[in-house]
């Protein structure tokens, strides 16, 4: 398994130890909005980071082989943040629209605390 | 006045991002053309980079659909 496959389980692992809490969040404490905004945002994050991961495996390996790369998939990435956006506007009795924003910040912030820990590790 | 500050916040993020990861991925390019060997590296690097630089536009597209 090469450093940048490593890299992406762990973080995806990470992204999925952080949705199990949002989950618990929302099913037994009190703040159900802010647990369910979380949960939102961090689900369309986790999306992101995983087309991310993908598209830039896809990308070095087209260019490596000397073939025409494909995009990196960031229209994709800005309309899936889009998409939470909206469903969190259109249903705003069940989604606290901060928590969306942080829950779509979650991601990046997996990505920066992996790099500070992993960087002279690997 | 609300869609206009919605499209220059998109917009002016939708821009640094373009130039961010047109930066990064022209020398992400020319470093795997170079030496393919250090490709794992890279990648990472580049990763990295095009997380960070996109979180902002990001950002811009969530505060833009709350102002419309």
């Amino acid at each position: 398994m090469s450093q940048y496959n490593k890299m992406a389980a762990r973080q995806r692992k990470w992204m999925f130890y952080l949705l199990a809490i949002f989950v618990l969040g929302a099913g037994f404490t009190p703040y159900l909005r802010i647990s369910l905004g979380l949960l939102l945002g961090s689900i369309i994050s986790f999306y992101n980071l995983w087309l991310l991961q993908t598209k830039i495996s896809d990308f070095s390996e087209a260019v490596s082989k000397k073939e025409k790369p494909r995009g990196i998939g960031t229209v994709s990435r800005f309309a899936a943040a889009a998409l939470a956006v909206i469903i969190a506007l259109r249903f705003d009795e069940y989604f606290h629209m901060i928590a969306v924003l942080l829950g779509l910040m979650t991601s990046y912030i997996v990505i920066m605390i992996d790099f500070v820990v992993f960087k002279n590790k690997d | 006045m609300g869609a206009l500050a919605a499209a220059i916040a998109v917009g002016l993020g939708a821009l640094g991002a373009g130039v961010g990861n047109g930066l990064i991925v022209s020398r992400t390019v020319e470093g795997i053309a170079r030496q393919p060997e250090l490709k794992g590296q890279l990648q990472t690097t580049m990763f990295i980079g095009v997380g960070l630089v996109e979180a902002m536009p990001i950002i811009a597209v969530v505060i833009a659909l709350m102002v419309m």
